[in-house]
């Protein structure tokens, strides 16, 4: 384990949730949380992204939209996504 | 020639993009008939110093046309690539009045255009696609989107805009975060999303599905997004079929969330209609590489 940060427990379950729906083969630990989820960093694709947004919509019913023009810094890191997560959580 | 990617992206986009320049003026400021009278140089141009296209273009038609390729046969694969590219600034334009075109399963489209789910067209490098997009905005409020590699042609998605603003924002460009956000959100509006699901760039993932007998490579991409989405796919073929007459075919496939069984699917049809139709092929590099 190389991460420098312990994930939350709001971030261990999301980064739980983004591993099964993608079927990443590690464990939320592993995850850096301060790391980009886009291209480098997890190596996602925006098919991948459009998998966290739906997975993120069925358990949090937040809504990821396309014109955010924040999108590059909420999906800059498990961090910062969780952080929108969390502020905008309706369930 | 060191990969696909590498030989589409590059070298023949570049010389076909100074062709299209030349014919997209040609056609804007003379007109149809006499664009058509001078795709015959820029054809035999192209065909005299394309050494690479030229070499790609014989290896196809040997392969489907099982026997030995002539000059003419290759003048007529370069000059139905032309024609549609000549054709695609009328159509953009909507000047159906110059064409001859007969389409088949239109009934699809009107299904999935009422049932309003939103649908995916998935088309090729095949004939031209300008033509089934064209056809299917003939149905009373479709609207269709189109994902493109705009970072690979961008001078593509700025002649579409030149030719007809109103379709310019109908371009998704694909490899930004958010490109797949839009996808859905359009598609949850009840548009259509057209995609070409023939070529792959860079790295990307891909699905390997015999192809004429052949494995070959297909991007993974439009399949898991079609078998993530679960949306109604209709696929679609214009061929080309001389002069100013086209076949336009829509052609619903069942959608399941293998994507594998999907790309197989569409593999199926592509080979059905590239048989039919050999000189409207335009993947100008190795296909099985």
């Amino acid at each position: 384990m190389s991460t420098a940060t312990a994930l939350t427990d709001h971030e261990t379950k999301l980064a739980a949730l983004i591993i099964e729906a993608l079927n990443l083969e590690m464990a939320p630990q592993e995850i850096d949380p301060g790391a980009p989820l886009y291209r480098e960093g997890l190596g996602l694709d925006s098919i991948d992204i459009l998998e966290i947004a739906l997975v993120i919509s069925k358990t949090y019913g937040v809504q990821l939209k396309a014109d955010d023009t924040d999108n590059v810094r909420i999906f800059g890191s498990l961090r910062s996504l969780n952080d929108h997560v969390q502020q905008h959580r309706a369930k | 020639m060191n990969t696909a990617t590498q030989t589409w992206t590059t070298q023949p986009e570049r010389s076909n993009m100074v062709a299209l320049r030349i014919i997209v003026w040609v056609a804007l400021h003379l007109g149809r008939t006499t664009a058509r009278l001078l795709l015959h140089p820029i054809c035999l141009y192209f065909l005299l110093f394309s050494i690479a296209t030229r070499r790609a273009s014989r290896a196809w038609l040997e392969r489907v046309l099982e026997r030995p390729v002539t000059w003419v046969d290759q003048f007529r694969h370069y000059h139905t690539f032309a024609s549609t590219i000549l054709d695609r600034v009328f159509l953009l334009n909507d000047r159906f009045d110059l064409f001859d075109l007969e389409v088949h399963g239109m009934e699809a489209m009107t299904e999935v255009c009422e049932a309003r789910t939103g649908c995916f067209l998935v088309g090729a490098h095949f004939g031209s696609f300008e033509v089934t997009r064209a056809v299917g905005r003939m149905q009373p409020g479709l609207e269709v989107s189109l994902l493109m590699y705009e970072v690979n042609a961008p001078r593509i998605g700025a002649i579409i805009r030149a030719i007809n603003p109103a379709l310019g924002n109908k371009i998704i460009p694909l490899g930004a975060l958010d490109s797949m956000l839009r996808v859905r959100e359009r598609l949850d509006a009840g548009e259509f999303v057209g995609m070409l699901a023939d070529r792959r760039l860079g790295d990307e993932e891909s699905v390997t599905i015999p192809f004429f007998g052949v494995p070959a490579k297909f991007p993974a991409g439009p399949f898991r997004l079609a078998a993530l989405l679960r949306r109604p796919i209709v696929l679609m073929f214009g061929i080309h079929r001389g002069g100013n007459r086209y076949e336009v075919h829509y052609e619903r496939i069942a959608v399941d969330g293998d994507l594998t069984r999907l790309a197989m699917r569409y593999a199926q049809r592509l080979e059905h209609h590239a048989r039919s139709a050999p000189y409207n092929w335009f993947n100008f590099h190795d296909f099985w590489q």
